[in-house]
């Protein structure tokens, strides 16, 4: 069994828990004692982001999912399917007017890129990606991808939470939660976005877990500052210090007064922490100790992908200093397409300019941080997955849009254990439906804890009366994408 | 994870081998060679491949069974699953099968990884159709087994027992403790050969319990006055005078909000904001104030709309129905799914919030563990299905407004009054000299009368009408929108109608028309005429009309347009707008007049584009020509001339003369001009339920689109004194009795302490105040009372507080009192070596250690202790998180918590929270140590310190220790903060503020420290 010590019901492991882990005789509980002994499970105990061992060898320690927010359309970015250009404007079989939240056209739509194939595995790719394209065998594609939701919140809730409604932890708060982090002096969790993705933070929610899982958030609008991160300017570092000392002194003195508790040891060290951080994030943060070279390759300076670039680079900085769990929220649309910045990637109303604008803004740095973490030697270590909350429809809406469509798209995973190149499920002819070893979120999540070294049915928090998992009740891992 | 244990609640529960009546009772089917070859190459190897991994017995050694059914036996498939049998033997079309691998179910394909290729599920087909012919082993493990709940037997589990009031037990040491409560924990402590610690200092009792009631630290005069009362009982003042105060709501309403999910916007798509859902917030807070009992408290929430219609208070109360997440686009496909969760939010509050039963898992399949049933779901959730999310204007102060509007009467009547004197008493005088003296020497040789407007109506628009026959737009314009003017003469022998459109600077480029450039266009024009007199039975008469005249005629939207057969072309102006216009339509035919009176219905059809924004009609009876003339009052005066030479009736008569009397205008003005002062009903936003909803019905596996039986109310089985005692609260439809609301069924059934759920909503909100005074509950998990949560580690305490509370009126500050004045409660929280060793989770209360304060009290604390606290109590929510405002009136956006909030483990107000997390991680120190909000507090707090003007750094340093710490320090610890304070000068070099700074940096620390917030 997955073993957690967080899970126990008052979120704290009981005394009793922690004296047998920690071998500490009652005498002996003197804090300095508890403080000695930061390795294993006593760390654990003082800090709920102490690194946790994996139930097996993992195949990644990391993982950058870069959210298409609005909901990339498969047929034309990674799911060529030559029927719609051959039946464009003909009646779609099949068409289902419940598919989409609008309405749509109920006639085929041919995507108006051009297609070509790519790489060893010939894998087509339509012309919004010159970048990606080049990296097609990194990639193993799921074209199979279904879910229940057809709105932006409640699928984006779904694909990161494995369920419709708010309240339940997102993959990233499950993840920190199962493995704690490397980098103790940097979060484990971080959350990109420009504007904020339509459902906010329901979408990167620790839920029902502890409150040590929550996400900290960079908004590129506010230049992705972590609040709090700066000493007052009329405190000087030694002052800082000085300061610092002293509280953890009166702190100790505190606690000696007091029956063993293990919240006031962990709030000792946490000020310590606190204090490495100041110096270690911003210097995580800090893209200026990049090469112009790297900043190039990906993007920087591109006005039209300059942000996107920022959080590619950011994130690999992150991973490289072992974080745990990025996230980016990514894509921004042209006038006049449909989409609202919030779900940039949304073209109902027309889905080659939308697709266009938001394909120059991803692009590029998408393809530079698979190219830039494999020339590190870090890809194999760090699972990338590149995808929306759900796809859109073969049959038009309006003349060029494409309308919301749950019950088909294609997610990519890249590096650590994929086997790259490869093609998992299929879609119809007219790419509307999964047909083929349809995939659900849960089987998704699946497959990324089982790449990280943790079996899904095992990593469960006890909520509401029975134990939850992020797979909740279903999920198979997919062997076949497996490398 | 934790193992689970295996409760007692497992023994209800009894696994019954199902025997479905077609289960092979006849003999086996004789297989013929051929079906057996055709089981074996086409059916067995596709159940092998595609279905055995959750279908199997080998699926369920591993626990990765699905939905109960086992195909890898005859009898597993005969059987089926939860969701019935898998065929019926020789009708592929109706075997469910069949339509899971045709992917004809939603949500249910099978297999889930890819639909089968159409040649096998074909296989499938013909293989139902022949018998299913199947030469497999029947598999003793893989017949279908079915929970059955045993209700009866679930009553035993101890939660849902009758509530007695054990008797208080006999304790060996007679110097510890005094109360009840004592004596129940005393006699546990003993029994384990433990002593409990003695009581702490007064000065850390009085810091412990004004935070545990109030939320924030005793003030310096507080501690002055309590240190120096002596008497006996001061301690009980203390406890008296914190439950007195306001703060008590706001800390212990924050605490139930946290229960009932409470925030002020929807969550989902675009977390819209529900201005009116605070009204819920103040509800609580001064519902706990006035004490209100706790099952009044509970029912005013679950029905207070029905108990109390379209008041203030049932209304916001009501809000605890619709304070979770909700939507905010719905579309066809999501309709559904989206009422039958909020249906499930409601239940899973009621039932975690109020019962602590996790009723959450009984929406797809009876309960696992605990005896609920789907049953008692559905008939909960049919008690809600008339409960939609409602913002409703609501009067806070209807008695208020009605004291008002007394006055406002009384002041009218002398003024009604002096109308109707005048009215009797001079003015049919007046009319007499009037038609004597003035009459014969008016004239007007206008031959239009205007009407009497009976009504102005629009298709779309809003229409007013005045005395004088005005017509005017008042509101709401649309296209093709259709005017209906009813009007009334006594006149006969009208042979002409007209049309005058005015102009007006209130009208868009000044009218007459509502377009922007001041057009309209008159698409049709119809008049009917009936008599006045119902009496005369004569049908409507539609009038023939021609275009006799008009002021200007638009090129191609020329006057006659309006009465030719097509509505789609028409009058207009253009470009002559922003002037008065007139047409004429001539009767085409003889006078029209009825005997008695004549009601003309005109209707004007605007087509294209808008309508006329000022216009009056008017009548002649004159020659066949009718003229042009402008339109003025002083038609009614003509109108007047016709009807006294017709000796129409005085009483019409005079109605018109009054309008020329100046003396009658005067008193009429004097009664509009009051009407004007008339006091409305201040309405105020409430976030609240209103009926709406449809029937509920039983989903299978809580599916949407597997819908089966109607639900009607019903309630938790188990609790429930007899079989059928639903009767007792849902009472059978009796046209004698006003129907019974099924919330206040449910209200009824919750609260009733002898036959329903009573004895277990006490429980829990008895465990619910232990939890708050003592950071753990009696009951350690406050929201599952099931076998899945954890015992009672003192049952007959919890009983026996639980009875007291029923038995004293289900009144919370009583029930405060029980427990704090206990000596458990008083005891310090130091080392208590012998517990530490035998009790090392202190179930047994030998100490009551230190508690890191919530999220909420922290701020109020800091805020507080800068002197920046805002006193204002109630109103709207705050949205800058840096105010001075009590942190239970921040403002809660679900998408965007407050993340000082949120990192000291505030919830998401999501589901029920009964314990809140309490974690520590570095993203809180540094908020503590670099946010401006705390460094600025900190400045603030050294100011207050100034302001006493202390001399020198020791007496700064005592100051700050009881202001931040509710203590004075120890000699070593002057010493400790002066070193620091010269040493932070030192640093700060020849800064001419450098002591103020270092000064500073101490207050500072003093908040970083764990002593602030962990109390004693």
């Amino acid at each position: 069994m997955f073993h957690h010590p967080a899970s126990h019901q008052s979120l704290l492991p009981s005394r009793r828990q922690f004296l047998q882990r920690t071998g500490l005789g009652f005498g002996s509980l003197a804090l300095a004692s508890i403080l000695q002994k930061q390795a294993g499970a006593a760390q654990a105990q003082l800090n709920p982001m102490a690194l946790r061992p994996p139930g097996f060898a993992p195949r990644a320690k990391s993982v950058i999912w870069l959210f298409m927010t609005g909901a990339p359309s498969q047929v034309d970015t990674w799911d060529y399917k030559p029927e719609l250009q051959k039946r464009h404007g003909e009646p779609l079989p099949g068409s289902d007017a419940k598919t989409g939240f609008f309405t749509t056209s109920g006639k085929i739509l041919k995507s108006p890129f051009d297609w070509k194939q790519y790489g060893e595995s010939g894998t087509w790719v339509s012309s919004i990606f010159p970048h990606l394209s080049q990296h097609v065998d990194k990639m193993a594609f799921i074209h199979s991808m279904f879910l229940k939701a057809n709105n932006h919140a409640p699928a984006s809730m779904e694909l990161m939470c494995g369920v419709t409604q708010p309240g339940h932890p997102s993959a990233g708060a499950w993840l920190t939660y199962g493995l704690g982090t490397e980098n103790q002096n940097l979060p484990a969790f971080v959350v990109m976005h420009e504007r904020r993705p339509r459902g906010d933070d329901q979408i990167w929610s620790a839920g029902f877990l502890p409150k040590s899982y929550q996400a900290l958030t960079l908004d590129a609008r506010r230049n992705g500052v972590i609040d709090n991160l700066v000493r007052p300017g009329i405190q000087s570092p030694s002052q800082q210090r000085a300061t610092l000392d002293l509280i953890k002194e009166m702190n100790q003195q505190h606690a000696q007064n007091r029956t063993p508790q293990t919240d006031l040891a962990a709030r000792i060290n946490s000020f310590e922490l606190a204090f490495r951080m100041q110096t270690a994030a911003p210097e995580a943060l800090d893209l200026n100790q990049e090469t112009d070279a790297t900043k190039q390759l990906y993007g920087l300076d591109n006005k039209k992908c300059e942000v996107f670039a920022r959080q590619c680079l950011t994130a690999r900085r992150l991973v490289e200093r072992g974080v745990r769990f990025v996230q980016i929220f990514a894509g921004k649309n042209a006038d006049g397409d449909g989409a609202v910045d919030d779900v940039p990637w949304d073209g109902h109303n027309n889905i080659k300019t939308n697709h266009e604008a938001c394909g120059a803004a991803t692009d590029q740095p998408a393809a530079a941080l698979l190219a830039d973490l494999a020339a590190r030697g870090l890809l194999d270590e760090t699972l990338v997955i590149w995808g929306g909350e759900f796809g859109r429809t073969s049959d038009s809406q309006g003349s060029e849009g494409r309308d919301h469509n749950p019950n088909g798209f294609t997610i990519w995973m890249a590096g650590g254990g994929v086997k790259g190149g490869t093609h998992y499920g299929a879609t119809d002819e007219f790419g509307y439906k999964a047909v083929e070893n349809r995939v659900h979120v849960n089987d998704l999540h699946a497959t990324m804890l089982h790449l990280l070294g943790i079996d899904h049915e095992t990593l469960t928090f006890p909520h509401n009366g029975r134990d939850y998992r992020l797979t909740d009740l279903g999920g198979h891992v997919i062997p076949e994408i497996l490398a | 994870m934790k193992p689970r244990p295996l409760h007692a609640a497992l023994a209800v529960i009894i696994l019954v081998p199902s025997q479905p009546a077609s289960l092979r009772a006849e003999e086996p089917v004789q297989l013929s060679p051929e079906h057996t070859a055709f089981f074996e190459s086409k059916i067995r190897p596709v159940l092998a491949e595609q279905c055995y991994s959750c279908h199997s017995a080998e699926a369920e050694a591993k626990g990765k069974l699905k939905a109960g059914l086992f195909v890898d036996s005859p009898q597993g498939l005969l059987a089926g699953g939860e969701t019935g049998p898998a065929f019926v033997t020789g009708k592929p079309e109706e075997s469910l099968l069949i339509k899971l691998i045709r992917h004809q179910v939603k949500d249910a394909e099978m297999p889930p990884k890819g639909k089968l290729p159409d040649s096998v599920i074909a296989d499938f087909a013909k293989w139902i159709e022949l018998g299913a012919p199947d030469p497999r082993p029947a598999l003793a493990t893989s017949a279908k087994t079915k929970r059955v709940i045993d209700v009866a037997a679930g009553k035993d589990w101890w939660a849902f027992k009758p509530l007695t009031l054990p008797a208080v037990p006999a304790v060996a040491n007679p110097t510890w403790g005094s109360t009840p409560v004592d004596a129940f924990i005393l006699a546990k402590l003993e029994t384990a050969g433990l002593t409990p610690n003695p009581l702490a200092s007064r000065e850390k009792l009085l810091r412990r319990v004004t935070f545990d009631l109030t939320g924030l630290a005793p003030t310096s005069e507080e501690r002055t006055a309590f240190l120096k009362d002596e008497s006996p009982d001061a301690y009980a003042k203390l406890i008296d005078r914190l439950l007195g105060s306001t703060a008590y709501g706001e800390r212990w309403g924050r605490h139930w909000l946290d229960v009932v999910r409470f925030a002020e916007s929807a969550g989902y798509e675009f977390d819209n904001f529900r201005p009116g859902a605070y009204h819920y917030r103040d509800w609580v807070i001064k519902a706990l104030n006035d004490d209100m009992p706790y099952d009044a408290f509970v029912s005013m929430q679950v029905a207070g709309d029905q108990l109390k219609p379209n008041s203030y208070e049932g209304a916001s109360a009501a809000g605890f129905l619709v304070a979770g997440p909700y939507p905010g686009q719905i579309t066809a496909k999501t309709e559904e799914k989206i009422r039958y969760d909020q249906l499930d939010d409601m239940v899973s509050t009621i039932g975690s919030g109020l019962l602590g039963l996790t009723m959450a898992c009984v929406r797809c399949h009876d309960h696992k563990f605990d005896p609920l049933l789907q049953r008692d779901y559905y008939g909960i959730a049919a008690a809600l299905a008339n409960t939609v999310h409602a913002s409703s204007m609501i009067e806070i102060d209807p008695a208020e407004t009605q004291r008002k509007l007394e006055a406002y009467n009384q002041a009218l009547a002398p003024l009604l009054e002096a109308v109707k004197k005048f009215e009797t008493e001079e003015l049919p005088k007046r009319f007499e000299d009037w038609r004597r003296d003035q009459l014969p020497h008016l004239k007007s040789d206008t031959p239009w009368q205007t009407f009497g407007i009976q009504s102005a109506t629009a298709q779309h628009a809003a229409l007013t009408s005045d005395r004088n026959g005005l017509v005017l737009y008042a509101g709401n314009k649309t296209n093709d929108d259709t005017y209906t003017i009813r009007v009334v003469t006594h006149q006969k022998g009208v042979r002409a109608f007209r049309l005058d459109a005015l102009s007006d600077p209130s009208l868009p480029s000044k009218g007459p028309g509502l377009s922007d450039n001041g057009n309209f266009v008159l698409g049709d024009v119809k008049i009917t005429a009936k008599p006045v007199d119902a009496n005369l039975k004569i049908e409507p008469v539609p009038l023939k009309l021609k275009a006799s005249k008009a002021s200007f005629g638009q090129s191609g939207y020329e006057f006659e347009k309006s009465v030719d057969a097509d509505p789609g072309t028409g009058w207009g102006v253009a470009p002559e707008m922003g002037k008065d216009h007139v047409a004429v339509f001539a009767i085409d035919g003889a006078g029209v007049g009825f005997e008695g009176g004549t009601e003309f219905e005109i209707q004007l059809r605007f087509s294209g584009f808008f309508g006329l924004g000022r216009f009056r009609l008017a009548f002649s009876n004159g020659g066949d020509e009718a003229r042009l003339g402008d339109a003025q009052d002083m038609q009614n005066l003509r109108e007047l001339q016709v009807l006294t030479e017709a000796s129409a009736s005085p009483a019409g008569l005079l109605r018109w003369f009054s309008h020329f009397d100046e003396q009658m205008q005067k008193l009429s003005a004097a009664v509009t001009d009051h009407g004007k002062s008339k006091p409305q009903p201040t309405l105020t936003e409430v976030y609240t339920t209103t009926n709406g909803g449809q029937d509920v019905f039983f989903l299978r596996r809580g599916e949407v689109d597997r819908k089966e039986g109607k639900a009607s109310p019903n309630f938790v089985q188990v609790l429930m004194r007899s079989g059928d005692a639903e009767k007792k609260w849902v009472p059978p439809p009796d046209a004698a009795q006003p129907a019974v609301h099924p919330r206040t069924s449910l209200a009824n059934w919750i609260t009733d302490a002898d036959a329903g759920a009573g004895p277990l909503l006490a429980r829990v909100m008895v465990n619910r105040l232990w939890r708050q005074h003592f950071g753990q509950g009696l009951v350690s998990s406050s929201n599952d009372f099931g076998s899945q949560g954890e015992r009672p580690t003192h049952p007959e305490l919890l009983d026996w507080l639980a009875s007291e509370f029923v038995k004293g009126g289900w009144r919370l500050k009583p029930l405060h009192r029980l427990i704090l004045l206990s000596s458990v409660y008083k005891q310090s929280g130091e080392i208590n070596a012998a517990a530490a060793g035998r009790d090392p989770d202190n179930h047994l209360w030998a100490r009551r250690p230190a508690r890191r304060l919530e999220a909420e009290a922290i701020r109020d604390a800091l805020l507080q202790l800068g002197g920046k606290l805002d006193a204002k109590i109630y109103g709207p929510s705050e949205s800058n998180n840096e105010s001075g405002r009590r942190s239970v009136y921040l403002r809660v956006k679900r998408s965007e918590l407050v993340p000082f909030m949120t990192m000291f483990d505030a919830p998401e107000p999501n589901q029920s929270v009964g314990d809140r997390g309490n974690t520590t991680v570095p993203t809180q120190a540094l908020a503590v140590m670099n946010s401006a909000f705390v460094q600025d507090l900190a400045a603030e707090f050294l100011k207050r310190i100034m302001a006493t003007e202390p001399a020198g750094n020791e007496a700064v340093i005592s100051k700050a220790y009881e202001l931040a710490l509710g203590r004075l320090p120890e000699p070593q610890e002057i010493q400790r903060m002066s070193a620091f304070i010269d040493q932070q000068r030192q640093l700060l070099g020849e800064k001419p503020d450098a002591r103020n700074q270092a000064l500073h940096a101490f207050c500072h620390a003093l908040l970083c420290l764990n002593e602030f917030i962990y109390i004693d």
